[in-house]
């Protein structure tokens, strides 16, 4: 293997495919980058195993071949190297050499074969998808996945792929995200798939927005690309717990907030809140929104904002990180907030937004204890 | 100037009542007690055959002059109260006027005295009976001898016991004596043999350390705290030393030995946690308090006392020894037990993390442990807290260590978190509750019927943690609503185990109240070992586990904290 590259097109390949290389692991390998020549130019690419990420940069190839090299060193030589082109050349399976100029390096890497093979993809039976689209689905909803070991199916987000929709959903039991698309797929390709969300992370990092994404199917995998980028994963096995019979569909009581003004009321009230349960209760009453808090070693705080409500005075205590975290991805300026009692789920859906597509978010209240 | 005067029946009738002196232990007690109560500074004691053929106890005291010798000896005979009244708040340790003439009447008795040097007076009996009064040369202060105890009740005498467990007993009475009265130099002998030799402590630590040896007094943690009008200082075991030494305590009320059941089970439930169940921690406790809340006069050898409020008093305690359980010096050592730490000593305003109204403006928390380093402080800025977080590196996944002034400290993640939970739980269950966390999609629990069975008996307490169940038919329970004590809490695996070690462990169910639901869910939901911790993490645990009542143990009664002095370090890397 023998080629030469632009300093910034080798920098850039790597920018991308470093963060899928793990930070730590058990398995050498996987600590490098796979570096592979071929007529077209060269494809980097890295993997933990579950989530992998390809590039594929123009080189003047002169001798096609592959080898792998180390990860984490290979960016910070590239990071220091003058702006002069880089000509990589492997010595034998496992070392390389790298010139720059008047810069020269010898590393030693692993040969190729000790590489994981990347699970078989069939783009044929797949469909094709707007990066924009992508990238708003994913960011509106994976911010909601579950951490908890217990249920690693909450740990992913579930994608639903429809004749003419995509929908992602995710929750952790406590609070719920689901956005959805009115997007063309066609009739071949539909099917429930829930991706872990760091490879979801990937997706947006590596592809632009105008981008177009082919997506393929495998066994249990899912791979997305365009003609220089590619992100592929395993998936989380199924099923996903029935969401869509905890969306409340008669929560009979709604107020129209203006999302500002909450954000801000309600971070000033979690600086007192309690650092476990970030409780804050909210007071729905005619025209107006009370907040209060009141934590037993910390203090007390109060405030309040103006809303359109027009039903009976309510109490509904939430954890305000959960408030917080749906407000920050909600699309509107005003939001409308809807329940029904105070030990049901409560909604956040965007007022007057003018997105194609539907999103909501749910929320679990706390049980309040005076 | 005749002082003693004997009591009117009237005053003499309202003195609890019974045996005075049971065996020569009862005799060196009444006659030390004497020499005390005349101002003594030096006292020796001689004993011959365990004290059966001979106590011999002089002082350096007032003295007495020929009446009074004469007539100490009588029934009722004291100088130290004239009317009922004067026993309220009595401070001499005699008070009776029953001493001398119940010994008198049951030994070959002489007493030598005199109030200056010089002149005084021999006063000689036997049985009961005076017969021979005449003057002799002594210094300043007074000789009692007391020969042949119960040469003429022979059935009394039956009951006496050999010359080491008559020994045993005596050296109780002494040693109970010197720790109340550290203020006096003490010498025994025994058969001629100096068996105990106690120059004046300044402290009681320094007493205990003379009685048992430095290595004993290394033991203990210091104990100080005001409840109200109540003092309670003293000594009291470091929780990893209990049960490695044989048991000792001591209780002195008033400057008075005491017996008291109900004290000792308040210091030891200030344990509470703090140890394994079984051990039981020895200490050495005075307990000051004003002189009309206790009344002395309810015994007939003075070994109790009755408080006119009880619950107080214990309370006063249980308080001040767990005060002292929560600092850092009660933390396990390393090596040998040096006692070079000098960790602030008190932590909180109280047992309990007091509810923010109570507590004072400002100064509420001292901080447990002074920063080693004061630009790695960092506070807590959102609740103004003023505890300072050393920097914390964790070891293992298991361990948080730090520098401290005075040497090296290790945490055991498990074992604070789950101290910080216990404590904050065990508050939750006395006041309203925790808030709870309800689910989207309410979880079903299939359960053991061992297991539905206890969670039957704790659905209540569980729901107070936060936990709302509803039962659901079979041995299964729908989970409508979880507790979120932290950002890593799996409530479902706690709620499991949870049930699974309370009924495993039927026998344990009889415990306090919740005290072992609530130390049970506090285990289990608390990080475990293994677990990789933020550095924000680790200050937050440490910030809440330094507002613990006792910091130093888990809820086991394990150590929760260990040190590693500086001296001991030096000391196996040979520096010193
Ligand atoms: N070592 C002593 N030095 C000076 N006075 C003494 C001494 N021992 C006894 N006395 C005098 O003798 C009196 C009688 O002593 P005794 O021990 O019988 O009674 P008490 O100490 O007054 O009361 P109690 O019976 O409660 O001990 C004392 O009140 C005291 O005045
Ligand atoms: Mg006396």
């Amino acid at each position: 293997m023998r080629f030469t590259i632009a300093r910034e097109k080798l920098q850039e390949a790597l920018t991308n495919v470093a963060p899928a290389v793990p930070a730590k692991t058990t398995l050498p390998v996987l600590a490098n980058i796979l570096v592979e020549a071929n007529e077209r130019g060269v494809r980097f690419s890295g993997t933990d195993l579950d989530v992998a990420v390809s590039i594929e940069v123009p080189a003047d190839v002169e001798v096609p071949g592959a080898l792998t090299l180390p990860a984490k060193r290979l960016g910070e030589i590239t990071r220091e190297l003058p702006p002069a082109p880089v000509k990589i050349a492997a010595l034998g399976e496992q070392r390389a050499t790298l010139e720059c100029g008047r810069t020269k390096f010898k590393l030693l890497g692993l040969p190729r074969d000790e590489y994981p093979a990347f699970a078989p993809v069939e783009f044929n039976t797949g469909w094709r998808v707007k990066s924009s689209v992508l990238h708003e689905l994913i960011s509106r909803t994976a911010f909601a996945v579950s951490t908890e070991e217990s249920r690693p199916i909450l740990n992913g987000v579930l994608w639903e792929v429809r004749d003419k929709l995509l929908r992602m959903v995710a929750t952790n039991g406590h609070r719920l995200a689901l956005m959805e698309s009115p997007v063309e797929v066609g009739p071949g390709a539909t099917g429930d798939f829930i991706v872990p969300p760091r490879a979801l992370d990937q997706v947006r990092r590596v592809f632009p927005p105008e981008e177009e994404i082919e997506i393929g199917k495998g066994e249990n995998h899912l791979a997305f690309r365009s003609p220089i980028a590619s992100v592929s994963t395993r998936l989380i096995e199924g099923p996903y717990p029935n969401y869509d019979q905890v969306i409340p569909r008669d929560n009979d009581r709604f107020a129209i907030v203006d999302r500002p003004s909450l954000v801000s009321a309600l971070r000033r009230m979690s600086v007192v809140a309690s650092d476990q349960t970030h409780r804050v209760k909210l007071s729905f009453n005619t025209a107006l929104l009370k907040f209060t808090v009141q934590t037993p070693d910390v203090g007390e705080g109060q405030d309040e904002i103006p809303v359109q409500y027009t039903g009976d005075a309510l109490d509904i205590g939430f954890n305000s990180s959960y408030l917080l975290e749906i407000l920050r991805y909600m699309p509107s300026d005003e939001v409308r907030f809807t329940f029904k009692t105070a030990e049901r789920a409560a909604t956040l859906l965007p007022e007057n937004w003018a997105g194609p597509g539907k999103y909501v978010c749910l929320v679990m209240p706390l049980r309040l204890v005076d | 100037m005749a002082r003693i005067a004997v009591l009117p029946s009237d005053v003499a009738d309202q003195i609890a009542a019974g045996e005075v002196v049971e065996r020569p232990a009862s005799v060196v007690k009444e006659l030390v007690e004497n020499a005390l109560d005349a101002g003594a500074t030096t006292v020796d004691v001689e004993l011959e055959e365990g004290g059966r053929r001979l106590v011999r106890v002089s002082d350096d005291g007032l003295g007495m002059d020929r009446d009074d010798a004469r007539l100490a000896l009588e029934r009722h005979a004291t100088s130290k109260i004239r009317s009922a009244s004067d026993l309220v708040g009595v401070r001499s340790f005699g008070f009776r006027g029953e001493a001398l003439s119940a010994i008198c009447s049951v030994s070959r008795f002489t007493v030598t005295t005199s109030m200056v040097d010089g002149a005084g007076t021999c006063v000689e009996a036997a049985g009961g009976a005076v017969h021979d009064v005449r003057e002799t040369a002594r210094r300043r202060g007074t000789t009692v001898s007391v020969q042949d105890l119960f040469f003429n009740t022979p059935a009394r005498a039956r009951f006496l016991r050999g010359t080491r467990s008559e020994w045993r007993a005596t050296s109780d009475a002494l040693v109970a004596i010197a720790l109340a009265r550290r203020d006096v130099r003490l010498r025994v002998t025994a058969d001629a043999k100096d068996v105990m030799a106690l120059a004046p402590a300044a402290t009681l630590r320094d007493r205990i350390a003379a009685l048992w040896g430095a290595g004993s007094a290394a033991r203990f943690l210091d104990v100080d705290a005001v409840t109200g009008p109540i003092r309670v200082s003293g000594l009291a075991e470091r929780p990893s030393e209990v049960g490695t030494a044989s048991r000792r305590t001591a209780l002195i009320v008033n400057g008075r030995s005491v017996r008291d059941l109900g004290l000792t089970r308040a210091a030891e439930s200030a344990y509470r946690t703090a140890l394994s169940p079984g051990l039981r921690p020895s200490f050495a406790l005075e307990i000051q308090l004003p002189g009309d809340a206790v009344d002395v006069n309810v015994h007939p050898a003075k070994a109790e006392v009755r408080f006119h409020d009880r619950w107080e008093v214990e309370r006063a305690v249980e308080r001040a020894v767990r005060r002292a359980l929560g600092v850092l010096d009660s933390a396990a050592l390393v090596g040998a037990g040096v006692r070079t730490w000098h960790a602030p000593l008190v932590i909180g305003n109280d047992i309990l993390p007091a509810p923010l109204a109570s507590l004072p403006s400002s100064g509420g928390g001292v901080p447990l442990f002074d920063d080693p380093d004061p630009s790695g402080e960092r506070h807590a800025a959102t609740t103004g807290d003023v505890v300072a977080v050393p920097h914390l590196v964790q070891l293992r996944r298991t361990y948080l260590l730090y520098e401290h002034d005075d040497g090296v400290v290790l945490i055991d993640q498990h074992s604070a978190h789950e101290r910080v939970l216990y404590e904050r739980f065990t508050q939750q269950m006395s006041g309203g509750g925790a808030s709870s966390q309800r689910l989207l999609m309410p979880e079903t629990v299939h359960l053991s019927p061992r297991d539905a069975e206890s969670l039957e008996g704790h659905r209540d307490a569980l729901s107070k943690l936060g936990f709302e169940l509803e039962p659901f038919g079979g041995h299964s329970v729908i989970v409508h609503a979880v507790p979120t004590p932290h950002r890593r809490f799996d409530a479902l695996r706690c709620l499991r185990e949870t049930l699974a070690t309370l009924s495993g462990d039927r026998g344990a169910t009889v415990h306090a109240g919740h005290e072992l639901l609530v130390a049970t869910v506090a285990c289990k939901a608390a990080v475990k070992a293994g677990e990789p911790l933020l550095p924000d993490e680790m200050a937050a645990l440490f910030r809440a586990l330094v507002s613990t009542a006792l910091p130093a143990h888990d809820v086991h009664g394990r150590s929760g904290i260990i040190r590693l002095t500086w001296d001991e370090l030096d000391r196996r890397f040979g520096r010193r």
